[in-house]
């Protein structure tokens, strides 16, 4: 498992509907905030970039010193963004698509309003699983 | 490393801009310097006038025609980079010193000032003095110093500007002239070129041979760069490719990047206007050779030194700034990544700048706003003021793009968002993503450490109000999010800044959560439309038609949107609010009020203390001044310092949010209060003064509690506190327990009308207690003994007095404008507040009925009449006292109700039974009956608490004097009718109900509770067997009499003397004369056989028969008589009694030919059965054989009697006395008298023996 991993949906809104600091390394709330602001400015990359490719895994598309953005960017605009040191590219994208899926069984929920937060413990735990497999 | 750097930099020449002398206002310097920053590039063309070419100029190639020079100011100045003699434009070249002259009135001193600051910089090849609007006395002096100072007159704009252009341009031909000096010179001489890379002192001697190699490639390149900034681009071509060449071959790498960089520019510059792909690809080939070159020239040994990588990533930059496009972003990203290299932080600061700038031009807001803020971590690590501001600002920058501005900045586009929002709620629709982009937080952790940043930035930099909102954001927002010990953090971080800001700041951010509603019209001051024309204007305009209810007409009132209020001018109202105090630590809001726009409404501010995590609804109250329409959008909150405008408008929405889980939390739900329901801000407008009316419970407004039944006047004290008289007023009743108000003086109110402001008028109000019902709680037993549950009066219970006023029709100082709409009226609702408990409560009620025989006397017993009227005794047995013998039938039937009380209380009740008689009853006259006229009264019960008693009423006098066929008439008439029997019961239950009305069970307790107990049902239950023999009399009665007068009041002349004789038996074995007298009581003529008899006590027939002990004379069996209508008759006959005992005396009548009146009483069915009239038994007794007495009756004086009793008879005998308190035998020896003196008004027994 990767030592840094930062993991958050953000919607089409560019809001964020989920966040996970998924890393091994020892959790600090003020690199936790580094990490978020680096995704964060990640979006105006992907943003441009999503319409270049129809790809839907864009790998490694930024980056700020060692730490890695990899986005991948569903049909609705949904971006599941991935703040990485490691360099495993199908591990992520495995990552990915799994979490793609988790995350399409939350929208099929009619009580869950598209665009807000996934407060989900299930798919928090299930999230969290997936990133010891994968990362 | 530099800001703002672009390739086309090297042809820009540096000029200092600073100002010099006594200080300047700021608007002065802005002024200044953009007079001066206007001039950036100046055309070779019109610089010749002041170009004189004193050499050959080498630059041969020069454009005068099409060139221009470029200038750039560093206003403040610079300090001298390392790095100038690699780099010519990196020098600053002149220096321009300006003075305001109103504030430096010495032009010595300031030219001898700027003589000293221009010394520092020694690059400087032309210096220049500007002094700004001088006086005549300057100007003066100015004149003779021509050429250390320039003086601008004061003047008009364009003339000033046409100054600064014509210095401009004389210093960039100095400039020229400069250069070209400079360039001759160095061709000829040479000079020593170094950078901060090679200037190691203790070079070897290699490397002495080696610089000189290069000496020559390094003056090629300067001279290009002087080329470069003299605007001739060829020129400066030709020596950096000449440049190029020899460095390549020295192995200089680090010139050939910067002459390549410089051939770039000259390369730019040449082609100015021109922007082919050619050249771009061209441009861009030589540049990444120029990074690569720089990076070459990375040397690792030097690295702790000096860095070469900060050209690189300039390089780079410029590179990116040449090129915004979107590949640039590659550029950026590797840039950033050269930050780590860079020794110098200021460096790694202008990195981070230039990043931020860059991609912000590349619309990359985000990233931007991610350089801005390393940048502003940068300024925070430094410990100084000035970068704490910088750090400030540039944060503020970035909060754009996290979306944390303040309200203040991002109002118009909030409400621009709202818009369309509250356009969407109206048409009941709301898209969920517009009212997610509502809400503040979306990256809430990005949000709150920039938040966080600005608070320390501005607390560092000593600016309390960004600090205050900074704060104020933060526990706004993110408040569930952050510790109470970091909450308290800030609440100590705004009350300091807070102290720091001057009193009275006005701020639009919002601290606390204010929720609203409009509190409804307290029902004493309820408005109603009146309608002039209705009489009745108080009446809900009642929806015409026979429904009682219609969906159309209702259907306005109902739509909530078009709520209405009406204020009225001076009167106060009030408005409920809701704070909410999310946070860990106490609130004090120094004041609140509601915040209106309209200028017609005084606001009362109101001081609150939130304690931590609560909510309170508050009234903030104020007064309507002008008439006209009122809006509230929010209130005005002075909290921390800061006077701040809370729009409920976003409370809405944040409520909005956080009914959509959009919002971290709901500060409402969090705080335990109640949701309020959904506000409509209704429209509220203000009407001229109308009548107020007060009411006030005379003994006060608490509750009063009665007992059951209880009667009880309450006073209503009503005081018209408006300032308009009431002309109109109408009182009504409304609630529960209507009946229970007896009665309302109406006449008295109407009687005060026009009440006049201030004038009051005291209503009274007659309650009898209700009957608390089965289902009520205090019924019950168990829980009664607790008398705090009982004190309490129930709300819903309560009748309510409802008052309708109104104020004259037409107001005096209202204009003739005939307003359509009269002053409304209005509505006092005066709740009467009552806690009705258990009182005396009625067990059951039996009809107790015995037929008691009366005694023949002489006359039916009389009560004695005197003939002084005033006083009375009536001397006879008890039981006639109690049992008064009614005069149609003979014989006391006594008939008792017996009612049993129980009194659960813990009071003591007296009872007292009463019965009210109908006085019509008696057309006869009859004096025993007009002697009971108004009120028969028992003898008061007492009840002691938790007791019971029993109450006997004696049911008498009810009869109707005359056996009517109207009883009987519907019935006789249609016998088998059901119609009819449902008739004659109603008739039945109306007669009873009639009968049961009269008996009044009244109560008293204590000093002034008393009421009455309702037992109008069980009576009636009670008596509805039996109430036909109670109500109607026998068609006949019968009464005997004694005839023979044997002892006969002797009228003793004095007047003040009555004797009244009284028989106490007859004696036996004497002729006594009897007469029966037989009253028809129907209004036909009866015809009937009469017989009479006479029983023993044993019930025998005394009269027929063998053994006989009643001899008779007359006629006693089979009188034929006649009787007409209303009349009575006698018969006489004549008894001997021969053995003293006790006997009873009967008579019955067989009625002949008896009419359908007479069957009906008798309840017979058949037409042959004969109608017999039974009288009731009539008792004689005989205990001794003679006894003769005389009761004489003297009045002495007021207080004392004389009764004196005398003796014929030959023995001896006891009279026994006996009143309530004493008993006294006497013994009268034989023809004597006894003398007894006894009290008045007392009465007495007097019994023989």
């Amino acid at each position: 498992m990767a030592s840094t991993a930062c993991f958050i949906i953000v919607s089409r809104n560019d809001i964020p509907v989920y966040e996970a600091e998924l890393g091994s390394a020892v959790k600090k709330e003020e690199a936790a905030h580094q990490h978020q602001f680096i995704l964060h400015a990640a979006l105006d990359i992907v943003q441009d970039l999503a319409w270049t490719t129809s790809a839907m895994f864009l790998k490694a598309m930024d980056r700020f010193n060692e730490l890695v953005v990899s986005v991948y960017v569903t049909a609705g605009h949904t971006r599941l963004m991935l703040l990485h040191d490691s360099r495993n590219e199908d591990a992520i994208k495995s990552f990915f698509q799994e979490v793609h899926e988790l995350y399409l069984k939350i929208l099929l929920n009619p009580l869950y309003l598209p665009g807000s937060r996934i407060s989900s413990s299930h798919f928090d735990t299930k999230v969290r699983a997936l990133a010891r497999k994968y990362l | 490393m530099e800001p703002d750097m672009s390739m086309e930099t090297g042809s820009m020449i540096r000029i200092a801009v600073l100002p010099i002398g006594g200080p300047i206002p700021h608007q002065r310097v802005r002024e200044y310097v953009s007079m001066l920053s206007r001039h950036t590039r100046i055309d070779l063309s019109s610089i010749s006038s002041f170009y004189s070419e004193h050499q050959k100029s080498p630059f041969t190639h020069q454009p005068w025609e099409s060139g221009s020079l470029r200038f750039k100011y560093m206003v403040g100045g610079a300090p001298p980079s390392p790095w100038e003699d690699f780099q010519a434009h990196r020098k600053i070249l002149a220096v321009i010193g300006f003075c305001h002259c109103p504030a430096s009135p010495d032009l010595d001193l300031v030219i001898d000032q700027f003589a000293s600051v221009s010394r520092g910089y020694g690059s400087a090849v032309a210096k220049r003095l500007f002094a700004f609007s001088p006086n005549d006395e300057q100007l003066e002096e100015g004149r003779e110093k021509e050429n250390s100072i320039i003086l601008f007159p004061p003047s008009d704009q364009q003339a000033q500007e046409l100054h600064m252009l014509t210095m401009i341009q004389d210093l960039a031909a100095t400039l020229l002239m400069e250069f070209e000096r400079w360039v001759l010179r160095a061709e000829s001489t040479g000079t020593i070129l170094k950078t901060p890379l090679d200037s190691q002192s203790n070079l070897s001697s290699e490397e002495v041979i080696k610089a000189k190699k290069r000496r020559l490639a390094r003056a090629q390149k300067t001279i290009g760069d002087y080329c470069l900034l003299a605007g001739s681009p060829v020129d400066a071509n030709a020596h950096f490719v000449t440049a190029i060449d020899l460095a390549r071959l020295t192995g200089d790498v680090f010139w050939h990047a910067g002459a390549l960089e410089g051939s770039v520019c000259a390369l730019l510059v040449d082609r100015m206007d021109e922007r082919d792909s050619l050249l771009e690809e061209e441009v861009k080939y030589r540049y990444y050779t120029v990074i690569q070159l720089y990076k070459r020239s990375y040397l690792q040994d030097n690295a702790q030194r000096v860095s070469t990588a900060t050209f690189e990533l300039e390089a780079q930059l410029k590179l990116a700034r040449r090129f915004v496009v979107k590949e640039v972003v590659e550029l950026l990203m590797n840039a950033s990544d050269g930050a780590k290299s860079l020794i110098d932080a200021s460096d790694c600061l202008i990195l981070y700048v230039e990043i931020a700038r860059l991609f912000g031009a590349l619309g990359y807001q985000r990233k931007a706003a991610f350089f801005s803020r390393q940048v502003a971590q940068l300024y925070l690590k430094q410990d100084n003021t000035s970068a704490a501001i910088s750090a400030m600002q540039v944060l503020s920058l970035t909060s754009k793009a996290y979306h944390v501005q303040s309200r203040g900045t991002n109002r118009k586009q909030h409400g621009s968002l709202h818009e369309p929002g509250s356009n969407n709620a109206e048409s009941g629709k709301i898209n969920p993503q517009s009212i997610i982009s509502l809400f503040e937080s979306q990256w809430s952790t990005l949000q709150m450490v920039v938040l966080r940043e600005i608070l320390m930035s501005s607390v560092r930099a000593g600016d309390p109000l960004a600090a205050w909102s900074a704060a104020a954001r933060l526990l706004r927002s993110f408040y569930p999010l952050i510790t109470p010990a970091g909450q308290s953090g800030l609440a100590s971080s705004l009350a300091n800044s807070a102290d720091r800001l001057p009193s009275g700041t006005r701020y639009s951010d919002l601290l606390m959560i204010v929720l609203h509603s409009f509190r409804i019209h307290p029902s004493q001051m309820e408005i109603i439309k009146r309608d002039p024309a209705k009489k009745d204007w108080w009446t809900d305009s009642a929806p015409s038609g026979p429904f009682i209810y219609t969906p159309f007409s209702k259907g306005g009132t109902t739509d909530s949107n078009k709520q209405e209020l009406t204020w009225i001018v001076g009167e106060p109202v009030q408005v409920l609010v809701e704070l909410a105090n999310p946070c860990a630590f106490e609130l004090m809001v120094e004041s609140i009020y509601l915040c209106i726009h309209s200028g017609n409404f005084d606001a009362f501010p109101v001081s609150v203390n939130l304690p931590p995590n609560t909510a309170k609804v508050i009234l903030l109250s104020g007064i309507p001044t002008k008439i006209g329409p009122v809006t509230i959008p929010g209130c005005i909150v002075h909290c921390f310092g800061v006077i701040t405008e809370h729009l409920f408008r976003d409370v809405d929405n944040l409520l909005l949010g956080a009914a959509q889980g959009l919002v971290l939390s709901d500060p409402f739900r969090c705080c335990g209060s109640v949701k309020l329901k959904n506000v409509i801000v209704p429209t509220i407008s203000v009407v001229p003064p109308l009548p107020l009316l007060v009411s006030y419970v005379v003994g006060g407004d608490g509750t009063t509690i009665l007992y059951e039944g209880e009667i009880r006047d309450i006073r209503i004290r009503l005081t018209n506190a408006g300032t308009v008289p009431i002309e109109q007023a109408h009182i009504s009743l409304s609630g529960k327990n209507q009946n229970s108000v007896m009665s309302i003086a109406h006449e008295t109110l109407n009687s005060a009308l026009p009440l006049k402001p201030g004038a009051e008028v005291i209503l009274t109000v007659i309650i009898k207690a209700w009957k608390l019902s089965l289902a009520d709680p205090d019924h019950d037993p168990s829980k009664s003994t607790s008398g705090i549950m009982r004190g309490v009066s129930k709300e819903g219970s309560n009748p309510f007095l409802v008052i309708h006023y109104a104020g004259p029709i037409s107001h005096t100082d209202e204009l003739s404008s005939s307003e359509a709409s009269v002053p409304p009226g209005r509505r006092l609702v005066v709740p009467l507040h009552i806690c009705v408990v258990q009182g005396l409560r009625f067990v059951k009620a039996r009809l107790l009925s015995m037929e008691i025989p009366a005694r023949i006397s002489e006359t039916p017993a009389q009560p004695v009449s005197l003939n002084d009227n005033s006083e009375e005794i009536t001397v006879c047995s008890r039981i006639d006292s109690l049992v008064k013998i009614d005069p149609y039938r003979g014989s006391w039937e006594l008939r008792l109700l017996e009612l049993e009380l129980s009194n659960p209380t813990d009071v003591v009740f007296d009872v007292n039974v009463s019965i009210q008689l109908n006085i019509s009853m008696n057309d006869n006259n009859l004096a025993a009956v007009d002697h009971d006229t108004a009120e028969f009264g028992c003898p008061k019960t007492r009840i002691d608490h938790d007791c019971s008693a029993r109450v006997l009423i004696p049911l008498e006098h009810f009869k109707l004097p005359i056996l009517d066929n109207s009883l009987f008439a519907k019935n006789l008439l249609t016998n088998s009718s059901s119609s009819t029997e449902r008739n004659t019961k109603a008739e039945l239950a109306a007669s009873i109900s009639n009968l049961v009305s009269k008996i009044k069970v009244r109560w008293q307790s204590g000093r002034n509770s008393s009421g009455e107990l309702n037992i109008k049902d069980a009576v009636q239950a009670a008596l509805q067997m039996s109430v036909m023999d109670i109500l109607l009399p026998d068609p006949l009665t019968f009464v005997f009499r004694l005839m023979n007068r044997r002892s006969r009041t002797d009228n003793i002349d004095d007047a003040s003397q009555i004797k009244v004789m009284y028989r106490s038996s007859i004696s036996a074995h004497e002729m006594i004369d009897l007469e029966v007298l037989i009253r028809n009581n129907t209004r036909e003529l009866i015809r009937m056989s009469l017989s009479l008899t006479c029983r023993d006590v044993a019930g025998d027939n005394c009269i027929d028969g063998n053994n006989a002990t009643v001899l008779w004379a007359g006629i006693l069996t089979g009188i034929s008589l006649e009787i007409p209508p209303l009349q009575e008759l006698a018969h006489s006959f004549s008894l001997y009694f021969l053995v003293p005992g006790e006997y009873t005396l009967l008579a019955a009548a067989v009625i002949d030919d008896p009419n359908d009146v007479l069957r009906a009483r008798a309840r017979t069915d058949s037409a042959d059965e004969p109608i017999f009239c039974r009288g009731s038994p009539f008792r004689i007794s005989f205990s001794f054989d003679v006894i003769f007495n005389t009761v004489s009756l003297f009045k002495l004086k007021h207080e004392v009697r004389i009764i004196i009793i005398e003796t014929k008879l030959d023995v001896d005998i006891v009279t026994k006395v006996s009143s309530e308190k004493l008993l006294n035998l006497f013994k009268i020896n034989t023809k004597h008298c006894l003398y007894i003196f006894i009290k008045k008004y007392n009465y007495y027994d007097i019994h023989f023996t």
